[in-house]
Order: C-alpha cells, then structure tokens, then sequence
C-alpha cells in the first residue's frame, strides 16, 4: 500500500498525461439571474491533491455545491458546461447518485449534526455505502485517521470543540469510501495549530489513495499540501498551475499569500481618536470574576477585565477557550453562575437580552444572521427596530411624525452605510453579497441602533488578506467617526495587535493575561497557549 | 378520590392515543418542514377503512391493512404534492396551506361517505371494563394504553439504532449536509410520511370504539385536536409530542369526568379543553414545552 501510489505517480508520468477522475468543463452557474461561475474549468487526476484558492464570492462554493448536486436547494442554476467523472456526466444526477458514485463533500463551516452523536455522524455518513463489513472498516479507518473521535464517540457532536467538528465533518464524509473527496474551507474558523493538523490529515487521505479538492482560502495552507491549484476570481479562473509555481507567482504572493504588504500593518494601526461627537457617551465595561458552567463543565471560571470608555479591547484565545461565552455573558443570552457585569452604573449581569440592548450595547454573531433576501437597506432598517417609534398605524397613515421619523433613518442609514463602504450596494439582495460585504454588513446593522459599546464576534474569520485590510479600515473609521467602545472577540492575532489598545488573553476558560499588544505578544504563557508552540501541538496530536 | 384516579389512568391512556397521532404530527414536520393539517383526515380515513373492512378481514387484519393504506395514502400525498412544491422551494407557509387544501378534500369524501351513518368498527373490547388494584378502568382504555406503548417503544427504537432512524435525525438537523453525505431526502420524507399515516390509522381506530360508537362525521374533529397536542410539546419534539398527547388525553377526560362540578363553565368543555390548554402553554412558552426555540446559534 505504501509504495503503490508513488509507483502509479511515475506510470502516468511516464505515459505523459495523467488519467483524468474529475472534470468540469467550461461551467457557467447562475442564482436567479445573477451569474456566480462564468466558464470554469479544471481537471481532478487520479490521485494528488487539487487547491482552489480565491476570494470570499469568487465562485469556490458554488463550484463545490454544483459538482454536488445540491446547487437547487440554494436556488441555483447550470446554464451551460458539464461536471464528468470517469467520463460520465453528474450534472442532472441526484446528489446521494453522485456520493455513490464516488464524490462526497465536506462542506463549509463543517456542519456536523450536533444532536447526534459522533458514532451517528459517522454512520449517517456510511449510509450510501454497502455491507456491515465495509462500514465497519470504514469507521475503524476513520478512528484510526482521528483516534480523538473514538475517545468521544458517544459524545453529541455539538458539544465538540470547533477543531474536533471539522475532524467529525472529515471523518464523516470519508465514511462513504469516496474517490473524490472534497473540502469546502476546513481551516476556517481554526487556530493556527488546528489548521496544521488539518493540514497534516489532508496529506493523509491524499496517501490513501483518494483524490482530494481542497478549496481554501488560507493560501498558504492549501499551497503547501496541493500538488496543482487553481485560482478562481469573480466566478472564473484567472490562473492555474503547480502549486509550486502559483505559491512563487507574484500575483499569488500578493493577492493570497499577504507577502510585500509591509505597509499593511502600518495601516492597521489605529490613528488617535477623532473626537467623540454626538451619540450616547460609551461607559466603562467592568467584568469582574465572571464564572459560567454548563453542567459540571466550567466554561469561564474567574475572568475578570475592564473596557474602557471609548476603547478598543480585544478578547483571544484558542477554540474553545470561552470566547463566545464571555460575549454571551456579556449580551445576556448566558447567565453567569457567579460574578458581575457592569456598564457605567447598570449592572448586566442577570438581565435580559433586550434590557441589555437598550443600555446601548449592540453585537454581532460569529456566524452571519441576516436575511439573505432582503436588501442591504432592509437589512439595516431592522438594526433601526428598537428605535423605531411610530406604530404600525401612524406608519400606516403616513402622518407627520411616522414621516419624519422616516427621514431621520434614511439619513442615519446612508451615513453607516458610507463608514462601512456599502453605499453602492444598498439596493442588492445580501445574498448576491460576497462574504466580507455581508460581515461589513452585520456591523452596519449593529450599528443602526445607535451603540455606545460594539461587541464583535469574529469579524474577520474566514476572510483573507484583502478583506482583512478593509475590516479593519472599516472598523476605525467608525471608532473615529463615533468614539464608541469596540469589543472585538478575534483569532486573527495580527489584526487584534494592530487595532486594540488592550488584549485579554483566555484559554480553557481562563484569563491568562491581560495589558497592551506588546505585553501580551511577549507573554510565554500566551505564546504557548494561542500560538501553538512545539511542544503543545505534540502534547495534542498524542 | 378514586374517582379522581380513575379519571387519570383513563386520561393517560386516551393520552396515549392523542400522543400517537401527534408524534406522526411532529416526525412529519422534522423530516420535511411541513406542517400537516391533513393528519387529521388520514385519522379518519384509518378508522373508516377498518369500519368497512372488519366483516370480510376480521378486526385484526382490518386495522393492519388500514394502517398499510393509511401509510400508503400518506406516502403519496408527500410523493404527489408535497414532493413538486418542495423542489420548487415551496415556502413552509404554502406547504401548510396545501395540507390544509388536502385535509379538506378528504375530509369532505370521507363525511359524503359516512354520511349521518354511525358505522362501527367491530372492536372486541366494547363498554367492557377491567378492575385493576381497585380502579374500575374501561377496556378500551387498557388496550389503548398496551398498544401506545407498544408502538411508542417500536418507534423510540427504530428512531434511535435503525438507518432509517439516523437518515431521518440528519436530514431534520440539516438536510443539504445529509444530502452531501448521499442520503436520499425524497426517500426519508417519503418514509416519515408512511409513519404518521400508520400511527395514525391506529390511533384512529381507538376514537372510534368505546365510548364512541363508531365512525362518525365528527371523527375528524375529534382527530383535529390532536394537533394541540403536537402544538404544547413543540413541534419538533418527538418526547414532547407524547407528553403534549398525555396533557390533552388528561385534560379531556377530567374535563368530562367533572363536567357536573364544571357546568357554570357551560357544557362540552371537554371538547375546547385542548384548545384552551393550548393558548395558556403557548402563552408561557411560544416553543411548547419541549421545542427549539427559533432562534440560530449565537
């Protein structure tokens, strides 16, 4: 078994041309009209790996749902162009055909399913294929690849860190003894040492003999595993070739990989603080000795920092280390089992989350909740909701109040709007909206509402350097313009530096450090925690 | 005081039956999104079949066939209109409003046939009674009672260690990722359907006997306040479909049992009782009482 791949690899060399598993071939794909892939075509060999690299909105997901077959349930068309393996056409087949045929998925943002367990998630993988023998091997196989999830194997999938869910959703798709195996985005949302190991399974799968389609955008990652990638922008392939020459192309190295944009930190760096002009005055956010469980599972214990009024702060630390817990406290959708939350004078803690809101606090989610097909203005108009004081019937009648009010939030929309670069596109659907609009978007909608204090989960997860850069102009034209307190929950640890005054560092649930970007980028605790030296990343694969 | 628990074992195994259509209620909604207001037809339409199957079939195999067509028409009803709205992404409102169309339709044949007839189901147990630990029980009631659990146990089972048990619970989590993973989602719905119409077939045939005497043109009504209970669990809750079943069941029978002490509220209480526990639940809890709240991970 070990040497056969490489033997097979200088067969087809030596034939000269690689025998084709895959192809798609010039494949033009649209959603309700709006064109998403415009003439794509690429080739899938036997065996090795494929990358396909490209922006948020190029195209990368729908390629992946149109080889599929699931592009209908999104409401999305093929208009011309075809999907073959072996020769034979997929496009048109039912995609539980197209899994057995030998193509399965591992979609975007892993989706596990978290109310089974994880010996379930495996099974409702195998379910295509046939035999109690097959499957059986299949999932000792997948134990073996992920001796984690054997550990957890009566686990429910949801109470998985977001590491272990991107194994199970992994694992679960290899159940179906697939040829093609193709990954939408696995390193999103990970930590550093997380998308190594990510990275390390991949070349595994690969030497077992299956084709793999890695679609990322971590450039870097996905040009050190491939061995040919292709690089897709606004629904089409503007470049292709060996991983090797793409990763030393000027325009990769650019565009993808953040390489020659020394001046991009500078950029991140925050200018002094314009003055606070109108709105509400932001107040000191104070956390003092926050704890929460979750049964007997201690998911903050003892944290305590404090936000300034008027600063940026930002909270990091590695999956799982209570992050999205903390802004839950904070927003009132978790209750603290001990400790307090102030806001100037109100205390948070033990109120609810409308309460909270009111007090000035607005949030963002770690995954986009907007309403995919209403307008971007629509959109933000629901940010408006809680300020909206004319009723149903004043509205109604278009009596002199409801209109003014009218005005006012017009006005208040085209100026968030103008601060987060969405001026041209408030007419559009947010569904046509590559990722990093929508993202900007959110925050518009947390915005509306006019906060104080901004609590931002994540803005920047998933999105690659471009994006990055205009996230994070965005967010201090808004801290200028406005003066309020930002909040940002992040991984991105060089966006964090260049942008927050004061860092919080947490890990399993824990504050192990706390003072400027210089202090805690210092800090060897943190280093070993979040950055994921040596020695940790062998203790973990143990 | 023996009245009083009397009454309850009563209610409870009654509950049983209630619990039985409405878990069908909720499978039908977690496998396919689609409210089904036809589950009260196919209630009737089981217990029509075994009314006018009985003679030839004996009472046994009446209700196994009319549970079989039962499952049948359900199955068909999904594959012929539900199946074409779905694929054109129907929205769950307008999949909603065509079970109401199809329960109508139905409804209405079944009440032309039965016509003002009262047609008996040939059930073995009549007004017949059982004293148990010094409680005067009916036995329709016990049998009830057996045969819920029965078939609850069967479906916990299936539900929990059969494929088809997994393919269901991936395809209610998140039906693109299970149809990623090659699980047949028209196959599943399809499956889901054939359930509800068996479960209810059955429940149908304990509405119609004792103390009721057969097949009526309200059987359908009596059908339609199983959805309540489906309603007080939460929709998307199979525990929660049992015990909404068993709230309803008690309620009606204590409702009934006391209507004397009660008559200042008027009288067939018993028949709006469900519809009035349903307000004061949904009212405490807008999910019932075991429902996911809607709301997306935060």
């Amino acid at each position: 078994m070990e040497g056969s791949p490489g033997l097979r690899a200088t067969e087809d060399s030596a034939m000269g041309r690689p025998s084709t598993l895959l192809e798609v071939e010039d494949l033009h794909v649209s959603y309700g009209g709006v064109r998403a892939l415009r003439g794509v075509s690429l080739t899938m060999p036997e065996r090795g790996i494929v990358a396909v690299l490209g922006n948020n909105g190029a195209g990368k997901s729908t390629l992946l749902r149109t080889i599929s077959g699931v592009l209908a349930l999104e409401g999305g068309v093929v208009d011309k162009g075809a999907v073959r393996l072996d020769g034979k056409a997929l496009t048109r087949m039912d995609p539980a055909d197209i899994v057995r045929a030998g193509v399965v998925q591992v979609p975007e943002g892993r989706r596990v399913f978290a109310e089974l367990t994880v010996e379930e998630n495996l099974r409702a993988g195998g379910l295509s294929s046939k035999g109690r023998a097959n499957k059986a091997a299949a999932r000792d196989r997948a134990f073996d690849l992920f001796p984690r999830l054997a550990e957890r194997r009566t686990q429910r999938a949801g109470l998985l860190s977001g590491g272990e869910q991107s194994m199970l959703a992994i694992a679960r798709a290899l159940m179906s003894e697939p040829r093609v195996l193709m990954l939408d985005e696995p390193s999103l949302g990970l930590a550093p040492q997380v998308v190594e190991r990510i990275a390390e399974i991949v070349r595994r799968i690969s030497e077992q003999g299956i084709a793999v389609v890695l679609v990322e955008q971590n450039a870097a990652m996905a040009l050190e595993v491939a061995d040919r990638a292709y690089v897709l922008e606004v629904g089409a392939v503007t470049l292709h070739g060996s991983a090797a020459e793409l990763a030393a192309s000027d325009e990769v190295r650019t565009r993808y990989l953040g390489v020659a944009t020394e001046d991009a930190d500078a950029g991140l760096r925050t200018p002094q603080h314009g003055e606070a002009t109108d709105r509400r005055q932001p107040h000191d956010l104070v956390v003092e000795g926050v704890t929460v469980r979750f049964g007997g599972l201690e998911a903050l214990s003892d944290v305590s920092m404090e936000v300034a009024a008027g600063s940026t702060h930002a909270v990091i630390g590695p999956n799982g280390a209570g992050k999205s817990t903390l802004l839950n406290v904070l927003t009132g959708v978790y209750r603290a089992s001990s400790g307090t939350v102030r806001y100037g004078d109100h205390v948070l803690t033990g109120r609810r989350p409308p309460r909270i809101a009111a007090f000035g606090i607005s949030r963002t989610f770690q995954n986009i909740a907007l309403s995919p097909h209403m307008t971007v203005r629509d959109n933000l108009l629901l940010g408006r909701h809680r300020h909206t004081k004319s009723g149903f019937v004043s509205a109604g009648l278009r009596l002199p109040g409801a209109r003014r009010e009218e005005a006012a939030q017009a006005e208040l929309i085209s100026r968030v709007a103008d601060l987060l670069d969405l001026t041209e596109k408030l007419e559009r659907p947010v569904f046509v909206l590559p990722y990093g609009d929508r993202k900007r978007l959110e925050i518009g909608r947390a915005l509306c509402a006019q906060p104080s204090l901004l609590l931002l989960d994540e803005p920047v997860a998933g999105m690659n350097v471009d994006e990055t850069q205009r996230m994070a102009d965005a967010i201090v034209r808004l801290r200028e313009a406005l003066g309020i307190s930002i909040l940002l929950v992040e991984h991105d640890m060089r966006f964090v530096m260049g942008l927050a005054e004061r860092v919080t560092v947490l890990d399993f649930g824990r504050r192990i450090a706390d003072g400027t970007p210089e202090q805690v980028q210092g800090d060897p605790e943190v280093l070993a925690a979040y950055l994921g030296s040596h020695s940790a990343s062998k203790e973990d694969s143990a | 005081m023996n009245q009083f628990l009397e009454l309850l074992v009563s209610g409870l195994s009654l509950g049983g039956v209630y619990a039985l259509i409405a878990m069908g209620f909720v499978i039908v909604f977690k496998a396919t999104n689609v409210v089904n207001f036809a589950h009260a037809s196919v209630v009737m339409l089981g217990a029509y079949l075994v009314a006018i199957w009985h003679d030839g079939l004996g009472f046994l195999g009446a209700v196994l066939a009319a549970a079989v067509t039962c499952a049948a028409v359900a199955a068909l009803i999904d594959t012929l209109f539900v199946r074409p709205l779905r694929r054109r992404r129907g929205g769950v409102d307008t999949l909603a409003i065509l079970t109401i169309g199809v329960n109508i339709v139905l409804a209405t044949e079944l009440t032309r046939r039965v016509g003002t007839d009262i047609l008996p189901t040939g059930a073995p147990w009549g007004s017949a009674t059982t004293t148990f630990l010094g409680l005067t029980i009916p036995q329709t009631r016990v049998a009830s009672a057996i045969v819920a659990i029965v078939l609850m146990g069967a479906f916990y089972a299936v539900f929990k260690f059969s494929d088809w048990g997994v393919a269901m619970r991936s395809t209610a989590s998140d039906p693109e990722t299970a149809a990623l993973m090659g699980i047949r989602l028209s196959r599943v719905a399809a499956g889901a359907w054939a359930v509800s119409g068996f479960l209810a077939a059955i429940a149908g045939v304990f509405f119609t006997s004792f103390p009721a005497s057969g097949v009526s043109t309200t059987t359908y009504l009596v059908a339609l306040t199983a959805i309540p209970a489906a309603v007080i669990g939460g929709l998307d809750s199979t525990a929660g479909a049992v015990v909404g079943g068993l709230v309803i069941g008690v309620a009606i029978t204590l409702t009934a049992g006391y209507q004397d002490e009660l008559s200042f509220l008027g009288r067939g209480l018993s028949e709006v009782i469900p519809y009035v526990v349903l307000l004061l639940v949904l009212l405490w809890r807008p999910s019932g009482l075991f429902g996911t709240p809607e709301t997306s991970r935060v």
